[in-house]
């Protein structure tokens, strides 16, 4: 077995030596969950030198090839009479979610330390939900994509509907239920695209190999954009993404906004995107309205909120029509931004949600008018806030900033398919938003850290534990090292957007549109 | 030779029948394994038998590769039926139910309707197929009304009438068949029909007829109170035996007699996909009852099940009969659960769930684990099952179809994981502790839900009923 199976299987082993151990003995539990994910942490990084050994030589031959190329490949045979393989493989664009989903799991596990109440179930759970997410980003066959898929969506609901605080059945049920009918919409264009290919295979580097209709296209396009758009919080299918995370336990809101929501950019670029590239022509345009309103709506959302955790989820909102933003923006530019934005949002938002669980930890309140002061009281947590809000905003310096830039001049560049006019003017109206996230971020920050304490018991709280201090200084540290040396991350991922740029031009020869 | 299953089943039946006179009350222990036994010898022969073909008695009975994955289908909701019912009927239970007894008539009938079902695919003329069918039903009629309430009662006569006015119509329809060919035999039927209208005539009745059988709306009237009244053993029979026997006689209808005009049937049966699936899963959404509830789930199955009777392509019946084998496999488990709770509670509102899972946590996994099968969760067999199924209405072009199907596969989650809920978000009610969980459950709960997640993650399951059926109804298509 190689090593990206066992990238996807730790998490599960993981599990089920939590399974393993008696409930009371929960110390026990969360210890075993840490050195599970911390090893996983360990082989993400071995699996990324590989990775990195193998696939620079190749990045000069990328430049002109329409077709993805995959590393450290392991194929077998499943369902031999449907075509359907165990395919997993990586490359620069899984590579780099592997890493993120990495992280946020090993800095999620030790925010949810404090988590007293059936921690057995909880650590299974999650750990069984982030095995589907690390499955997703490896496998290679749509087959066992589609199933990974559905294994990280569905423990999200007793996850939030045991642990979670307010209307919690409510958001529970909403969000499996939105995102399983995205997948059923998946589900559709998959086995349309198998049955039109006639290759008898759900390999998705094979059916790369085929030109699909022009109406076919015109329809399957955005039924797999918008199925993969729900998980990415498309308007106006994002009616989930606030309540879900504003009711998940801290962890679960991290791990979900932080990667899950990316599982959504990430199947609209490299399915949709990918397979259909005449339908993403039609489309664009379309999709790029959409999410512009995602990026205004998110950040004129976030505004309005009293609640720190719909503030933040909002936010998330907004800063995910970055991702589909440029996806539909068609060339290099905007699709590198749009995974640099991937990862960098998912960090910057796995810390707020981090972040948020400690606060509200000690305060016992999420409501941001009930805040205040609370800088005085919790130095190290209020620093962190202010990295993520800061990098959030799209500071220079943090990683937010070279996704940000990277996804508007993208927009800003243009597509041969695309009216420029049309494109331009929307872009110009998503850079707004900039203006709307700096205000919502810097006032949110000013109300719930600066100023004089107003609640005399906020003075007896403590400052973060040394577990609350490696999880949040991971996750900054992430933050700054993409922010300050970002080519690491754009070497990474470039040569494998590549492919799907130029399969957009119809020769394939042609160098892509910068 | 080919008949040894049958003969088997019938046996046992006639066995039980006497055994059960010279036993005192004490002693009808022995009938449960007695049963378990002969169904056990018969699914060994059949395996043993399996996938040899042939006929017997001048061709009116003919054994052949669908037929014993059939007969598989059928032995293997007999055997399950049985290991779920022994505890209810032995009264290992915590609270008794005066109107349970009579436990070696129970069996036997129960054989005489398994017996009738197999009879049922390895019939070849039009008159043994009828008397096979009856056979299997009418045992099912009795079965129904077993606990003698008035719940049970209503069960019984509703599912009599409306039961011998779907036969009425079956019979009409093969009447004209055999007034169109003059051949009373399936597959001559099937060479010699031409399509005059009277044909479409009888197409209709007999469409009626099998949806009576298979639940499909709008014949679908009489589920929901008889799974509802009858005891809660039959309702698990009804519901994957029946649906099966549904099925059986579709293939020998839909294909073996009338399997040319194949092409034709797609559309309607489409619509009566889409309408079972969505009428079924949006009633299921506001049942309270466990029992009632499994009658819509069972009714929706039925909607993607058929599924596989689109367009012409071969992938159909294997897909078909993989769904049907992962379906009373399913099904069973989440009923053995539902057995196990009413056993011990004598409760089965959904609401009475709640908190199982504190206190029988084991079980409640088993039940979260088919609830989600059912639901086509994967990696979990409901998954793969639906997914070939799928693929078949996608190759046949019938894309609204699979979205329709998809969706409404959500809908189904949405009141499964109601149950969910119960057992495992809201508290333990008041004075609630583990509930004992007798052997004979323990085992079969055990059985059904782990081969509920094998049979998902194997290919050799599906591999193996693939290989063997995909060319079987070449012949009957032209």
């Amino acid at each position: 077995m190689g090593l990206l199976s066992w990238l996807i299987l730790l998490p599960f082993l993981t599990a089920l030596a939590v399974v393993c151990v008696p409930a009371r003995r929960w110390m026990m539990i969360r210890w075993i969950a840490l050195a599970g994910t911390g090893l996983h942490l360990i082989l993400t990084g071995i699996a990324t030198f590989r990775f990195w050994g193998l696939a620079m030589p190749d990045v000069a031959s990328m430049k002109t090839a329409t077709l993805m190329k995959l590393y450290l490949v392991e194929q077998v045979p499943w369902f031999q009479t449907l075509g359907i393989q165990y395919h997993v493989g990586v490359d620069g664009i899984s590579m780099a979610m592997v890493i993120l989903t990495s992280i946020i799991i090993f800095t999620g596990v030790l925010a949810s330390w404090n988590v007293k109440e059936r921690t057995k179930e909880f650590f299974v759970l999650l750990l069984t939900l982030v095995t589907g997410v690390f499955g997703v980003f490896l496998s290679f066959d749509l087959f066992l994509f589609f199933m990974f898929y559905e294994v990280a969506v569905l423990p999200m609901y007793l996850l939030i509907g045991i642990w979670g605080t307010g209307p919690k059945e409510y958001a529970a049920m909403k969000l499996t239920l939105m995102l399983l009918v995205g997948s059923a919409f998946i589900l559709v264009g998959i086995l349309a695209l198998y049955h039109a290919s006639g290759l008898h295979t759900f390999d998705l580097t094979r059916l790369a190999q085929v030109s699909y209709s022009t109406d076919l296209q015109y329809w399957v396009f955005p039924m797999l954009f918008v199925g993969f758009g729900v998980l990415g919080a498309l308007y106006p299918f994002h009616t989930w993404s606030p309540d879900g995370h504003a009711s998940a336990p801290t962890a679960v809101s991290m791990l979900h906004a932080g990667v899950l929501m990316k599982l959504g950019g990430y199947g609209a670029l490299r399915i949709a995107v990918y397979l259909l590239p005449d339908g993403a022509k039609d489309w664009g345009l379309f999709f790029m309205a959409l999410t512009t309103i995602n990026i205004l709506y998110g950040s004129f959302g976030a505004i309005v909120q009293k609640d720190l955790k719909y503030f933040t989820a909002y936010s998330s909102v907004s800063h995910c029509g970055f991702v589909l933003f440029g996806v539909a923006a068609l060339n290099l530019m905007g699709v590198k931004g749009a995974v640099i934005q991937m990862f960098s949002h998912g960090i910057m938002t796995g810390l707020f949600f981090g972040l948020i669980g400690m606060v509200y930890g000690r305060t016992h309140t999420r409501m941001i008018n009930e805040m205040g002061g609370l800088a005085k009281v919790m130095p190290w947590l209020a620093v962190c806030f202010y990295v993520g809000g800061l990098a959030s905003l799209g500071l220079p310096g943090f990683s937010g900033f070279v996704a940000e830039s990277h996804v508007f001049l993208g927009g800003f560049f243009g597509n041969p398919w695309t009216n420029a006019v049309a494109m331009k003017t929307l872009t110009v109206i998503a850079t707004l938003s900039i203006v709307v996230t700096a205000v919502y971020v810097l006032r949110g920050l000013a109300r719930v850290f600066q100023g004089p304490i107003e609640n005399h018991h906020f003075l007896e709280l403590t400052d973060a534990t040394l577990t609350e201090k490696i999880s949040t200084g991971v996750l900054v540290a992430t933050l700054a090292f993409a922010g300050i040396m970002p080519w690491f991350l754009i070497d990474l991922i470039e040569s494998s957007i590549m492919p799907i740029i130029n399969r957009l031009h119809a020769t394939g020869t042609m160098v892509a549109f910068y | 030779m080919w008949m040894l299953p049958e003969l088997i089943i019938i046996g046992t039946a006639f066995i039980l029948l006497f055994t059960d006179l010279f036993l005192t009350e004490r002693r009808r222990i022995v009938l449960a394994p007695l049963a378990l036994f002969g169904i056990a010898a018969a699914t060994a022969v059949t395996l043993y038998l399996m996938p040899g073909q042939g006929e017997m008695l001048g061709g009116r009975f003919a054994v052949d590769s669908v037929s014993w994955w059939f007969k598989l289908v059928f032995l293997l909701s007999g055997l399950l039926t049985v290991a779920i019912s022994m505890d209810l009927f032995d009264s290992r239970v915590a609270v008794k139910d005066p109107n349970i007894r009579a436990r070696g008539e129970f069996y036997t009938i129960l054989l005489f309707s398994l017996a009738g079902a197999m009879y049922l695919i390895s019939a070849r003329d039009i008159v043994t197929l009828y008397v096979s069918l009856e056979l299997a039903t009418i045992p099912l009629y009795i079965l129904a009304a077993w606990k003698r309430d008035s719940l049970s009662g209503e069960a019984g006569l509703k599912y009599v009438i409306l039961g011998a006015l779907s036969s009425g119509l079956l019979l009409y329809g093969l009447g004209l068949m055999y007034g169109l060919t003059g051949e009373t035999h399936l597959d001559m039927i099937g060479r010699t029909m031409t399509p005059a209208p009277a044909f479409w005539l009888a197409a209709a009745m007999i469409t009626a007829g099998v949806g009576f059988k298979l639940t499909i709306v709008p014949f679908h009237m009489w589920a929901a109170e008889v799974y509802q009244g009858a005891p809660t053993p039959v309702t698990a029979y009804l519901s994957v035996a029946s649906k099966a026997a549904g099925l059986a006689l579709m293939f020998q209808l839909f294909y073996r007699a009338m399997g040319q005009f194949l092409d034709h049937w797609s559309l309607p049966i489409a619509l009566f996909a889409a309408l079972t699936m969505t009428l079924g899963n949006v009633v299921a959404v506001t049942q309270q009852n466990i029992k009632r509830f499994m009658a819509f789930s069972a009714i929706s199955q039925a909607g993607y099940l058929i599924m596989g009777f689109l367009g012409t392509s071969s992938e159909g019946v294997p897909a078909m009969l993989f769904y049907m084998l992962v379906y009373i496999v399913t099904n069973l488990a989440v009923f053995a659960v539902i057995m196990f709770y009413s056993n011990q509670t004598g409760r089965e509102d959904i609401k009475d769930y709640r908190g199982l899972a504190r206190v029988n946590p084991l079980v409640a996994l088993a039940m979260m684990v088919g609830l989600f099968s059912l639901a086509g969760i994967p990696p979990l067999s409901g998954f793969v099952g639906k997914f070939f199924l799928f693929s078949v209405a996608s190759k046949a072009g019938f894309h609204w179809l699979v979205a329709v199907a998809a969706v409404n596969s959500t809908i189904s989650l949405y009141y499964y994981l109601r149950i969910v809920r119960q057992m495992y978000i809201e508290p333990v009610g008041a004075g609630d502790q583990a509930l004992t969980v007798t052997p004979a459950l323990a085992i079969t709960i055990t059985v059904t839900s782990l081969s509920t997640v094998v049979m998902g993650i194997l290919p050799m399951f599906y591999e193996s009923v693939h290989a063997q059926t995909l060319t079987w109804f070449l012949p009957f298509i032209k």
